[in-house]
């Protein structure tokens, strides 16, 4: 509680069980935030990677705090300790309160076992984005990633999270696939718990 | 059926144009010039007006076209070269203007006043001029 | 013709859940703190972001509501109030005082501050500061130049949220116009 004679509740009082009772905000508030935040992080980098990386350390922060929340609220504090049930809670729970629609796919990478993909044919954050041509491979739902690695890293799997565009068949804009590879200690303690 | 779109930033300076036709045949300094008398003309034309608030010509018909802009608060025109007595125009204005504040506006790598470049507002303008042809 | 405009009567526009809007506002406010280390060098980047942020939201505003023009301060003041926060940020705003070149405004409600408590250290921070530089921004579109400031938050203890605008001066010429 506030020192200073706040009236507000104390921040567990508040309503962090009832995020439906709260009205809901334009898509274009978000929007144009997200926008601000991609030009400011250009004027503290010096590159493409360092962007994403940037953006990635926000998206973070707002990972870590999300799970805090939909923990409480939607699993009663029960914690996941299973892979392929942090991937589903991802693509599904985080993805619906996030960006109001679950995840389009959900994929084992084919390459390596240790790697998961997450796409998404319209993500929030990349909706209204088109990025120059000398930008490259920029991909802004670095932002995104930056969320699940935060969601991941503060559940207990840790991993590299990466955002990617992939131009997919019959549409006219490419999809952001979120790659994900866990850290080998992850992936030991999963195989110890066994199928 | 629709023949071209222009859109002029608030000091006259042409940030878009496109042609729909191929019968519309300018180049980019022709576009870039007419863009920025448009925006002389038109405002001329509020001053000529007797009664103070005119926002300036609304419609402009000739012969073998008929000319419609739209002009925001804010100063920005979007004005698009039809045939004559088509159908919808001012509608299809409209639309730009709101996908002009999509996915330009939102759009973090877009300069503000600065010509447009922004591979999904082609994109969507495109299937607009589809909408408003058929 | 009328200035004051048909104003959409329903929020226009998609909505989203505010917990992605409020968690990256915080984020970034955290990310400023740590880049610019004072809370008043923070104060004033928010300010500046949300100016530009001001200058853009404007026309998605008037895009999305078919408003047409607010010939003056007051005009601008009502729709903001009426129609702008809950547009954007799904909250009602009540005009509780208007003159000709002032006004008080209060939010029933503030999605930026949820969650968030401040710590003692940052007293000087102006947490919801963004919000001054978005409206400065989007009246200046409209040939408005306007002061904003918070004048009463929750964060400082106070029992509302509440703006306090002043007009500095019309910049075009052509208003204020006259009544038709």
């Amino acid at each position: 509680m506030s020192q200073r004679g706040s009236v507000l509740p104390s921040l567990v009082d508040r309503h962090i069980l009832t995020s439906k009772t709260r009205n809901d905000v334009g898509v274009g508030a978000f929007a144009f935030l997200f926008s601000e935040i991609v030009q400011y992080s250009q004027t503290r980098v010096s590159n493409v990677s360092e962007l994403e990386r940037k953006l990635a350390d926000v998206g973070f922060d707002v990972g870590v705090r999300m799970l805090e929340l939909l923990v409480h609220r939607e699993k009663a504090g029960k914690r996941e300790n299973r892979i392929l049930g942090i991937l589903s809670f991802l693509h599904t729970n985080v993805w619906k309160n996030l960006f109001g629609k679950t995840a389009d796919s959900l994929e084992k990478g084919t390459s390596a076992d240790d790697e998961y993909m997450i796409s998404d044919h319209d993500l929030l954050v990349n909706r209204y984005i088109s990025v120059p041509r000398d930008m490259g491979h920029l991909n802004c739902g670095a932002f995104a990633a930056g969320i699940v690695e935060g969601v991941l890293k503060s559940a207990g799997f840790p991993a590299r999270v990466t955002a990617h565009s992939v131009a997919s068949e019959g549409l006219s804009r490419p999809k952001t696939t979120i790659l994900i590879k866990f850290a080998p200690e992850v992936i030991e303690r999963d195989e110890k718990l066994g199928s | 059926m629709l023949l071209s779109l222009f859109v002029v930033n608030k000091s006259g300076g042409l940030i878009y144009h496109r042609n729909f036709s191929s019968l519309a045949k300018l180049d980019t300094n022709d576009t870039l010039r007419l863009g920025s008398m448009w925006h002389s003309l038109h405002a001329i034309s509020s001053q000529l007006s007797p009664v103070p608030g005119c926002k300036g010509i609304e419609l402009l018909e000739a012969e073998t076209f008929d000319l419609h802009n739209f002009q925001t608060p804010t100063g920005i025109k979007f004005f698009a070269v039809a045939e004559c007595k088509s159908h919808g125009v001012d509608r299809f204005l409209k639309r730009v203007y709101n996908l002009y504040a999509d996915y330009v506006l939102k759009n973090p790598f877009y300069e503000l006043d600065m010509p447009i470049r922004c591979e999904l507002f082609d994109l969507q303008l495109t299937s607009e001029v589809t909408l408003t042809m058929n | 013709m009328s200035s004051k405009g048909k104003v959409a009567s329903s929020v226009a526009g998609e909505r989203i859940n505010s917990e992605l809007f409020t968690l990256t506002y915080g984020a970034l406010v955290r990310h400023l703190l740590l880049d610019l280390e004072s809370p008043e060098e923070v104060n004033k980047q928010l300010d500046r972001m949300g100016q530009n942020i001001g200058v853009r939201l404007v026309d998605d505003f008037l895009a999305k509501t078919n408003t047409t023009r607010c010939r003056n301060f007051k005009e601008a003041v009502k729709t903001i109030a009426d129609t702008g926060f809950k547009m954007f940020l799904g909250i009602d705003a009540k005009v509780t005082q208007i003159g000709d070149k002032e006004c008080k405004m209060v939010l029933n409600d503030n999605p930026l501050i949820d969650f968030v408590e401040l710590p003692e250290k940052l007293e000087p921070l102006s947490y919801c500061n963004l919000l001054c530089g978005v409206i400065r921004g989007a009246l200046e579109q409209v040939s408005m130049k306007v002061e904003v400031l918070i004048s009463k938050d929750p964060l400082k203890g106070d029992e509302r949220f509440e703006l306090h605008m002043k007009l500095l001066e019309y910049i075009n010429e052509e208003y204020p116009f006259a009544d038709d």
